[in-house]
């Protein structure tokens, strides 16, 4: 990271012996703009937590903020209202929790299949199936678990109802499992080669490598993964507001896995739409967007210090002393096991304790060679479970919805709200969204990374764009959709319109084009510029005409990958851009369109009966989605084959 | 020849990387407390001959391998040969220091941990007696729970040479042990290189001929594969039988 922002003042030639001023002046103008377009991803994080604000405040003129907070009802609705977030908190920590249990292990065990089990072959298969998973919108992981998994557990378990925290932690599990997979593989696999050869040297396993070397070594990125697939699930709104229940309650009792619960952003999700602009609800609402807003700030903020310090940490030598950690470990199995007699009964409690003894036990006195043959089981086991979960999904979806896709339904308006007819509007309402969103945050996105990339040093301001972009990054889209609404509908008065529509989502994408850039400029080597430096370009020459041109797959790759997340997207559109059943398109970007992820969640919440045309709306949205992301990762293959340096 | 003295000896050994034929016909016996270095220009297929006597060539994809490799009078090749138990008994020091991110006690105990040896007592023992070994005690005795990673490239060196010794292997393979130190770090490996082979038998591939000269007892020259000449290390370097070596000794090419 030493090396970033390969051009600085001192690299300039100052002797002024040549004077060539016009070019000179022409390229601080371009870096100038590169520089504004940088900054404006720091305006953006400012502007949504001000505007927030701005809306949110207001609520403590009306409740204590002891009320807001810690008060056990939320009943906006009531004769007399009752602001108390509490229950929403809970459900949003207990769904995260939840999900956080089931994806934890497959997605470390899933991440240790790619990297260290699956031959070149099986990995070529497995990764992509399981990259496929991030592809998925969420509005169709929704749709799913209200139609099949909340039905699945109400038969399986004969409860009345399957909406219910269990159904949405199986679901967010399985949409942060991705990013688990996905980061927690890139860390075990930079573990240098050199700690693999050396443990296996000594005669050790490849199960005692694994264990006992590669993932401790890899332990901060695991941690890091693991904080972001927390977050991934903290902020996600749709498929959680679409299978949990949405009943504001604290499970009674705590552990009651089958009891409804409502989120923070499910509640933002539901009653955005239908409140009064300026009310005591309005204003409650914005509260407690800036709660969630602060929930996933912490959260982020610790997953970079992890990232950070797994920079810094190849020197530093062990904070804890491990003869310490020892007695700390034992501390924590005896705390665990408090709290599990505390929370439960004796009986459970003992149970516990004599499977973990006999655990231990069996570690002890199975041979090395057994232990790594149950290892590899259950990590067989684990990748096994999450490509099943893909290929459920996918199943169940093709299945039902290839019969809906008819040349009719493709390129006919819908009627019968939605029950019959086709989805044209949707589709092209869709593209027009992608389209605006692309064009609005490509240049900046690109600017913003070739500034941070070529036009400065790393310092503190470059680090303060950088937190910037990664805070924005982490920002769950629907405050995304919040902030869309109370700036660009109602401030700029823009209205329920298109072009918001497009500018949210723009705003939502920008960290992934910023990133994915700044990504491929830094993969093209210093020699090369060093090279146009030397023959008296400018800055902005070598650029254009030796940095730009090989950078260009990744950054078109990136670009493509985010028009696949913003095609996916509902939150952010829901209070920015969309009404259901529109029949025509829209004449200019003032106006309302409408959008397949949108018209889905409305058929499936919304309209009984229109089973068929669910699925058919889901299979379209699903091969949009699928065949950019295939798209990408095929480009990405492509040219990381043919670019060697 | 001392055949059935030898501890490693190799019949008629092939490797191929995917098309790529790296070892060519490979006879070699390695004897047994001595010092073996094997010296060549690079890519000849020094490194790779001794990652055969460990199997760590089974962790590269495309390799094929042809011939037997004898340890012990067992042919480490042989389907039913655990190559976790070989390496227990073929330790293998590496180009780059390649300490794990622990500290410095759990470096030398991660051996006899994994296989098997729990008690303190007897770690302790195990890890003081490594470093010893290893001359390295005098330096980090006071601070053996500090991470490995804060040790100089030399320290970081013995420190390995003690990793391995900890599991009391037969043999160490040195794979260039000294390429990336300076030269006082060389010279205290080499000084523990002589006094290892009292216990051990040594292996060693290395770039510098005055380092085998210095520390080997016998000498391998390869060249594109193939072991040219090898014999005892004076009679290498003074009168050696082919005109290839002599050619690379006296650095006329490589």
């Amino acid at each position: 990271m030493t090396k970033t922002g390969f051009f600085s003042k001192q690299s300039e030639s100052a002797s002024g012996i040549i004077s060539r001023q016009k070019g000179r002046i022409t390229d601080s103008i371009i870096g100038a703009v590169w520089f504004f377009t940088a900054v404006f991803a720091v305006f953006t994080v400012l502007f949504i937590l001000v505007f927030l604000l701005r809306d949110g405040l207001p609520v403590f003129s009306e409740i204590r903020p002891a009320d807001f907070l810690f008060g056990e009802v939320w009943n906006p609705g009531g004769a007399e209202p009752s602001y108390g977030i509490l229950p929403l908190i809970t459900g949003t920590l207990l769904v995260t929790i939840g999900a956080m249990v089931i994806a934890t292990p497959l997605g470390i065990g899933s991440a240790i299949f790619i990297s260290e089990l699956a031959g070149p072959r099986l990995k070529a298969f497995v990764k992509p199936a399981f990259e496929m998973l991030a592809g998925i919108p969420s509005v169709v992981y929704g749709f799913f678990g209200l139609i099949v998994l909340t039905n699945q557990l109400r038969i399986r378990l004969d409860v009345p109802s399957g909406e219910s925290w269990l159904a949405g932690s199986i679901l967010l599990g399985i949409m942060a499992l991705p990013t688990i997979i996905s980061v927690s593989e890139d860390a075990i696999s930079a573990v240098p080669r050199e700690f693999r050869e050396g443990s296996l040297a000594l005669g050790a396993t490849r199960w005692q490598t694994i264990s006992q070397v590669l993932v401790p070594s890899a332990l901060s990125g695991i941690t890091a993964a693991l904080i972001l697939g927390m977050g991934r699930a903290i902020g996600e709104t749709m498929a959680v507001m679409m299978v949990t229940g949405n009943a504001a309650v604290i499970p009674e009792p705590i552990y009651n896995v089958l009891s409804p619960v409502r989120t923070l952003t499910g509640t933002l999700g539901i009653e955005m739409g239908e409140v009064a602009t300026g009310s005591t609800h309005y204003h409650a609402l914005f509260g407690l967007a800036v709660a969630l807003l602060v929930i996933t700030l912490i959260i982020n903020l610790s997953a970079m210090a992890v990232i950070q310090r797994l920079k810094g940490e190849k020197r530093s030598s062990f904070r804890i002393s491990e003869r310490y950690r020892d007695y700390i470990i034992k501390g924590l199995y005896g705390v665990v096991f408090l709290l599990l007699f505390l929370a439960t009964d004796i009986i459970t409690a003992l149970a516990v304790l004599l499977l973990a003894a006999a655990a231990i036990y069996i570690r002890r006195h199975l041979s090395p060679g057994v232990l790594q043959k149950g290892a590899f089981g259950l990590i067989w086991a684990s990748a096994g479970m999450v490509l099943l979960s893909l290929a459920v999904i996918l199943y169940d979806i093709i299945i039902h919805g290839y019969p809906a896709l008819t040349p009719e339904f493709l390129t006919s308006s819908p009627s019968g709200l939605g029950r019959e007819g086709g989805i044209f509007p949707a589709i092209i309402g869709t593209l027009y969204l992608v389209a605006g969103s692309i064009l609005f945050a490509l240049p900046i996105g690109m600017g913003a990374a070739i500034y941070l990339r070529e036009y400065t040093r790393e310092n503190t301001a470059t680090r303060i764009i950088r937190t910037g972009v990664d805070l924005l990054g982490g920002t769950p889209s629907i405050v995304f959709g919040l902030f869309g609404f109370a700036f660009l509908v109602l401030y700029l008065n823009l209205g329920v319109s298109m072009l918001a529509g497009q500018i949210t989502l723009g705003l939502m994408i920008l960290p992934i084009i910023i990133r994915t850039t700044e990504e491929s400029l830094k993969n093209v080597p210093d020699s090369m510029r060093e090279g146009s430096l030397a023959l008296g370009a400018t800055r902005w020459q070598t650029v254009r005409n030796v940095v730009l041109p090989p950078a260009l797959p990744g950054i078109i790759t990136g670009a493509i990958l985010s028009i696949g997340r913003a095609a996916g997207e509902t939150a952010p559109i829901l209070f920015t851009a969309v009404v259901f059943s529109r029949r025509f398109l829209p004449d200019s970007v003032f106006e309302p369109v409408t959008a397949l992820p949108y018209h889905l969640f409305i058929l499936s919440t919304n309209v009984p009966g229109s089973e068929t045309n669910q699925y058919g709306t889901a299979l379209v949205l699903l091969i949009l989605v699928a065949s950019i992301y295939l798209a990408a990762v095929i480009l990405r293959s492509h040219f990381q084959k043919k670019a060697a340096w | 020849m001392e055949e059935e003295k030898a501890v490693i000896r190799t019949e008629n050994l092939n490797l191929y990387y995917g098309e790529k034929h790296a070892l060519i016909d490979i006879e070699i016996s390695i004897h047994p407390n001595k010092v073996t270095a094997l010296i060549g220009p690079s890519g000849c297929g020094k490194s790779t001959l001794i990652r055969c006597f460990n199997r760590m060539n089974d962790l590269v994809n495309d390799c094929r391998i042809e011939g037997k490799v004898i340890f012990n009078e067992e042919d480490i090749y042989d389907v039913d040969l655990d190559p976790v138990l070989l390496r227990k008994r073929i330790g293998m020091v590496f180009q780059r220091p390649n300490p794990f991110p622990k500290s410095i006690y759990e470096n030398v105990a991660y051996g006899p941990r994994v296989h098997g040896i729990r008690d303190r007592a007897v770690l302790d023992e195990i890890v003081e007696k490594s470093l010893k070994l290893a001359a390295l005690w005098d330096e980090v005795s006071d601070r053996l729970h500090d991470s490995a990673m804060g040790l100089s490239g030399g320290q970081q060196q013995r420190l390995c040479i003690a990793r391995s010794l900890a599991v009391e292997p037969d043999v160490i393979l040195m794979d260039e042990p000294c390429s990336a130190l300076d030269p006082i770090a060389t010279a205290k490996i080499e000084k523990l290189i002589g006094e290892l082979k009292e216990r051990y038998t040594v292996i060693i591939v290395t770039h510098s001929m005055q380092q085998a000269a210095r520390v080997s007892d016998y000498t391998g020259f390869m060249y594109i594969g193939k072991l040219i000449e090898f014999g005892k290390t004076p009679q290498i370097f003074e009168s050696p039988a082919e005109e290839l070596t002599n050619n690379y000794i006296t650095g006329r090419f490589g």
